[in-house]
């Protein structure tokens, strides 16, 4: 019988909060996390709002001047390899470790693991490269590469914490933290680890959100409090976010054993392919409808027996209408009609973040037993009919949740979530 | 320890204004009089402050209170990471080139201090 993985700690450095209890009166609340912002000091840009990462600053790509809040220590010797997203992937492990009721002396023996997700830096590999071209290859921080490169938050995590387990890092841009969760839980469920630490982190910086104003994805509204608005006809694009989620996962016999709080269990995960577009979603959204069947044969349960998705759905045009699609044809075809929202409408679109941060989200809703709004939806779009999109977050208590993410290249992944028993 | 032949500088003069802003009013002060006269004995403030500035756990203070003979691995806690960071600080801001065989000699302060001495002392008129 495999172990069953389980969530027994969770941390957050997010536009809508940096600890477990403000994300979740946001979440309860609908509070977004959205403020106007400049990117490259420049008013003439369209893209005028984002989910900003408060009380961090990162003026420079040099980590003496950066800032983060008081309530966060980094050393030093942690500094000098990372990545603003570094910075908040420490902050956001150290609360999973703690909620964990873990020790970063526990995660030595090798049977904790590590799996990360992100983009890596933009910001910092732009500076790293322009020094290299202006000195024609002379001069390179030492750092450059490890603090800039896709595999920067396992770098710098691994070594800091001593990790002796598995250590990968995913690349599947949207999809990635999703895909670390996903194979995290496989690591427990075939014996290999008994505890993997999964962290998805993004920078929020005009060079890692304005690459996307070129393929007009980004919304373009100035208001803040209607600028993501998935499922709605009246959606114009995504908003981008930066910040970390860290989840703690392990064996349910380990957390059990040790009196750990078991948040949530995963009972489930799929993945399918689009195979239709490099960075389009498939029409009909035949990929991610596949993951979600995949991902509910893999839990061994109904579409019916789903009280809530969280869907991976960003605001833009194309995307939300495919996952709508998706979602009635695994759902409301079968006579099954979950609750649906999707949170980025608060939280914005966090990249290689969004699927970590929706796991979280997912565990904070069959933990605390809630159910998130579907955020400035005001009038669905008619692509829509049949999905059941509450206006505001229900005190209602779901037993089993599915959260969706989909990627570049059509990479699409569902995980189950079950509240304990 | 002989030094090696250096290279003209490839940082502009302005950038090693920014590369000081963020080292002690002493250090900075130092620099600017070694580069008024160029005598390399002015140095030690700005290689204590390069020190400090690098050294991965901040367990000490290094100054001119610390004796010469203390290792910068073994003692101050540098590892080769710490030290390619301080070369290539120190590279940039002196305008100078520093070989792999020449790290691998430099083991104490006096070491270090001796070695930055000589090689700034051939440095090429910028």
């Amino acid at each position: 019988m495999p172990s069953l993985p389980v969530i027994t700690g969770l941390g957050f450095i997010t536009s809508i909060g940096h600890d477990r209890a403000t994300v979740l009166s946001s979440l309860r609340e609908l509070r977004h996390g959205f403020e106007t912002v400049e990117f490259f000091g420049n008013p003439r840009l369209p893209v005028k709002v984002a989910g900003t990462v408060k009380g961090f600053s990162f003026p420079t790509s040099n980590w003496r001047d950066w800032r983060w809040p008081g309530q966060f220590s980094i050393d030093r010797e942690l500094l000098r390899g990372l990545a603003p997203h570094g910075v908040f992937a420490i902050c956001a492990l150290q609360q999973a470790l703690a909620e964990a009721g873990l020790d970063p002396a526990d995660l030595r023996d090798g049977s904790t693991g590590l799996f990360c997700a992100s983009a890596g830096s933009p910001f910092m590999l732009g500076d790293f490269l322009a020094q290299l071209r202006e000195t024609r290859g002379e001069r390179g921080n030492p750092m450059g590469i490890v603090s800039s490169i896709a595999g920067t938050l396992n770098f710098n995590l691994a070594a800091h914490y001593g990790i002796s387990g598995a250590v990968c890092g995913f690349v599947s841009a949207c999809a990635s933290s999703s895909h670390a969760l996903g194979f995290a839980m496989d690591e427990i469920r075939l014996g290999r680890q008994q505890c993997m630490l999964v962290v998805g982190a993004e920078d929020l910086m005009g060079e890692s959100i304005m690459p996307f104003s070129g393929l007009r994805t980004l919304s373009n509204n100035p208001n803040p409090a209607t600028a993501s608005r998935p499922f709605d006809r009246h959606r114009d694009g995504f908003v981008g976010t930066g910040g970390s989620v860290a989840l703690v996962v392990e064996s349910a016999e380990r957390a059990r054993s040790r009196g750990a709080r078991i948040q949530a269990e995963l009972i489930g995960w799929g993945q399918a392919g689009d195979g239709h577009s490099v960075a389009a979603t498939h029409p009909e959204g035949a990929g991610l409808r596949e993951a979600m069947r995949r991902a509910l044969a893999d839990a061994r349960v109904n579409p019916a027996e789903i009280a809530y998705v969280n869907a991976h759905a960003t605001s833009t045009l194309g995307g939300d209408r495919s996952e709508a699609l998706a979602l009635q044809a695994v759902f409301t075809a079968q006579d099954a009609h979950p609750r649906v929202s999707s949170t980025k409408a608060l939280t914005g679109h966090g990249l290689s973040l969004a699927g970590a941060l929706e796991a979280a989200i997912c565990t904070l809703a069959v933990s605390e037993g809630f159910i998130p709004g579907a955020a400035h939806l005001q009038e669905p779009d008619p692509v829509c009919a049949g999905l059941d999109l509450p206006r505001t977050s229900l005190d209602e208590v779901p037993r089993l949740v599915l959260n969706n993410s989909s990627g570049f290249g059509g990479s699409n992944v569902c995980q189950v979530f079950r509240r304990p028993a | 320890m002989k030094p090696s032949p250096t290279h003209a500088p490839v940082v502009p003069l302005s950038d090693r204004d920014e590369r000081i802003k963020r080292l002690p009013d002493a250090a900075r002060t130092a620099f600017q009089q070694f580069q008024l006269d160029g005598n390399p004995e002015r140095l030690d403030p700005v290689l204590w402050a390069i020190l400090m500035d690098f050294v991965p756990k901040a367990t000490m203070a290094i100054g001119s209170e610390t004796p010469g003979a203390t290792r910068l691995i073994e003692d101050l806690g540098f590892d080769s990471l710490a030290i390619t960071e301080v070369v290539f600080f120190t590279e940039d801001l002196f305008g100078i080139t520093i070989t792999n065989e020449e790290i691998v000699q430099v083991r104490t302060l006096d070491d270090l201090r001796a070695f930055l001495r000589a090689k700034v002392a051939v440095r090429p008129p910028s």
